[in-house]
């Protein structure tokens, strides 16, 4: 039994860690429950009690499971950190989705388990059916997960509920969220937390009384208006009703929610400086500079591109169906102004392929979004521009190539060719994704396109994305928006580990042999 | 004779709501709309579906998005039509059922592009309802015994592990 010994005592730290991650995600399902209870919706109230009860059995039942951990002072290292975040939001998602399959608008698990982890990962893709009679309680459900997703869960959970919160900083770089604003995890966790729940009471407050302009009565402008603000500040793309932004025919909603899109698409580092009156990083930061010259582009060959074609030929509305949904899709959001089926009809080859761009872009590094972000993009073109001046330039001169991201970053050949290996993974599931649409017999525009969506955890779709579609799909779909989501490592790290576990299982029972 | 006569009369009063019938017929579903919009673009449509959300009143007229079970889709029409319905759906309502008729635009220039009908006529097929919201026995008897599981467990270990927690701590001082 020796030999098991340390894998042990790393299961220990494994689940102890996780059993605290799904307590969060119990205390979580209180919000929904209380709202449901509240508007006395009585069966969402039985599934939401359901779901926590279950939930927070596990959560004891993995923390007792590892509470060597905690007696022994045990702290994470890398591979623990990583195996707790990728784990972790598998487990959430199969408990999560209970009250999506116990209201009965979840037609199968899998289907619950697609929209939990289409929310977690901020994507926005819909598999629950019957949106327009949705209990206020389960849409509350949905856009806190999609809210919560977007901040990151294991962080929440690791910084409010631990106390000792050694080698949190692990598992808060395994769920993709790398950046440093204060010494400590916990101060970061919370620095990250104020920033959104300020935006959250101020945008909710904005959106609630255009709600109430444009014609909602005052508690439905309120669900509204908290819903939309942490769909659009998460990039989540998770709406209400059925025709998602379109449901409020107002330019005056359209502009509040592009607004929180376009700043919770920026990276909290850039939230940080901002706050901290350096203004100026807004302007030199590579990653504002590289979203914003990609978005004018985009935005620019789209917009004349379908006033050629005769579809959009007005400032308005070129404006609100073009303009909007490039951001949108830029930014990973994933909030549509268009019906699905329009972007196959109308805007023809050239239009998708820029949303596909657009989407594969997606936005900032360490923010809400998802993509493969405008940093990595920004270092590779530096890279290649330093490249070509490296080799027009005397053999003798030595230039330094610098970047500019929170402070001055020299670019060496290890950052460029770490972007560049998270790029190509992002490029190789894409085509994954986009191939298996084509094999179900999807016409290849459709997959490219949804594929891009899922892949860049954006949200819009072209019409594939339905609960009549294969059951692969929706699996490679669920994984594709968790593995765009955590980055890769995280989940290759948890492959890692389970494939080093089995070899030491094999090993040690053939020693016994 | 009389008898000829009012035979005659039924039949033509049948054949009337035949014809009426027929003509429901007429009604397009949202999806072939959103799916055929370049031919029906201008065009004058009847769409058949239930009023979902809430009247958006935009002064002397409002919006009213209908869903038909294929897709939803925004009606322009005055406030006095969007009045007459009584119910819309959502999770308490079913929705009135509303026939509309009215012109279909793919890329509305008075509506920033929106994809809407502009409602001529308005009928109400059927008048929507409060629902009964039907709650499973066994629903509530599992949500009890797993709530008072979870809560039993949870209150133990909290209680257990503050306990060990003091007594490392004397332990402790006490080394």
């Amino acid at each position: 039994m020796k030999s098991l010994r340390p894998h042990y005592l790393s299961v220990s730290i494994i689940s102890y860690n996780m059993g605290f991650v799904v307590l969060g995600a119990a205390l979580l399902m209180i919000i929904p429950l209380a709202t449901s209870l509240a508007l006395h919706e009585w069966n969402p109230v039985l599934d939401f009690t359901l779901s926590l009860s279950v939930t927070s059995i596990i959560g004891i039942i993995l923390i007792v499971f590892g509470r060597q951990a905690r007696l022994k002072k045990l702290r994470a290292e890398w591979k623990h950190g990583f195996v707790v975040a990728s784990l972790s939001w598998i487990v959430l998602m199969l408990l999560c989705s209970i009250p999506y399959v116990l209201s009965g608008n979840a037609k199968s698990i899998l289907d619950g388990c697609f929209d939990v982890m289409s929310g977690f990962t901020t994507t926005g893709l819909v598999m629950t059916q019957d949106l327009d009679h949705l209990a206020t309680g389960l849409n509350m459900w949905r856009h806190l997960l999609t809210f919560v997703g977007g901040q990151g869960i294991v962080v929440l959970a690791l910084s409010f509920l631990m106390k000792n919160t050694g080698g949190a900083y692990k598992m808060y770089v395994g769920e993709a969220k790398d950046i440093g604003l204060v010494p400590s995890v916990r101060g970061t966790a919370r620095i990250i937390w104020k920033i959104s729940l300020i935006y959250l009471a101020v945008g909710t407050a904005a959106l609630w009384i255009c709600g109430m302009y444009i014609g909602l009565s005052p508690l439905p402008a309120f669900f509204h208006g908290l819903f939309m603000f942490e769909s659009a500040w998460s990039t989540g793309g998770f709406a209400p009703y059925t025709q998602n932004i379109m449901y409020y025919h107002s330019f005056a909603y359209e502009i509040l929610t592009i607004i929180f899109f376009v700043i919770g698409s920026l990276n909290f580092g850039l939230h940080y400086a901002v706050w901290q009156r350096k203004k100026k990083e807004m302007i030199k930061n590579i990653e504002v500079q590289s979203f914003f010259i990609t978005s004018f582009l985009a935005c620019a060959f789209a917009v004349y591109r379908l006033s050629q074609l005769g579809i959009y030929r007005d400032a308005v509305s070129s404006f609100r169906r073009v303009v909007y949904n490039i951001i949108s899709a830029h930014t990973t959001t994933g909030l549509g102004s268009v019906y699905a089926r329009q972007f196959a009809i109308e805007w023809g080859g050239f239009g998708i392929l820029i949303l596909i761009v657009a989407m594969l872009i997606g936005g900032s590094a360490c923010s809400t979004a998802g993509g493969f972000k405008g940093l990595r993009v920004g270092i590779v073109f530096k890279g290649i521009i330093a490249e070509i001046k490296r080799i027009l330039n005397p053999e003798r001169s030595v230039r330094v190539s610098k970047f500019h991201h929170i402070k001055e970053y020299v670019l060496d050949d290890s950052i460029v060719k770490s972007s560049a290996l998270i790029i190509i993974c992002y490029m190789f599931l894409f085509a994954v994704c986009t191939a298996l649409g084509v094999y179900y017999g999807y016409p290849f525009a459709d997959s490219a396109f949804e594929a891009a969506s899922v892949t860049g955890n954006v949200g819009l779709s072209i019409g594939v994305t339905s609960i009549s579609m294969p059951s692969l799909m929706k699996v490679q779909y669920i994984l594709t928006m968790y593995l765009g989501r955590l980055e890769f490592i995280s989940v290759f790290a948890l492959l890692g580990y389970i494939v080093e576990g089995v070899k030491k299982l094999c090993a040690h029972l053939s020693k016994r042999s | 004779m009389r008898t000829l006569i009012k035979a005659f009369l039924t039949a033509c009063i049948v054949s009337f709501f035949f014809t009426v019938t027929a003509n429901a017929a007429d009604t397009v579903k949202i999806n072939d709309l959103i799916n055929k919009m370049t031919y029906y673009n201008g065009r004058l449509v009847t769409v058949e579906g239930e009023a979902v959300g809430e009247t958006l009143e935009r002064g002397e007229y409002a919006w009213v998005n209908i869903n038909d079970g294929s897709n939803a889709i925004g009606i322009w029409l005055t406030s006095g039509d969007a009045e007459r319905i009584s119910y819309f759906g959502d999770y308490k309502h079913i929705g009135d059922t509303v026939r509309i008729t009215g012109v279909f635009s793919e890329n509305c220039s008075e509506h920033g592009g929106d994809v809407d009908i502009h409602c001529d006529r308005m009928d109400i097929v059927c008048k929507g309802y409060v629902k009964n919201e039907v709650i499973p026995r066994t629903k509530i008897i599992a949500a009890l015994i797993l709530f008072g599981s979870a809560s039993t467990v949870t209150v133990v270990y909290f209680t257990h592990r503050r306990f060990q927690s003091k007594l490392d701590a004397r332990n402790y001082i006490s080394k």
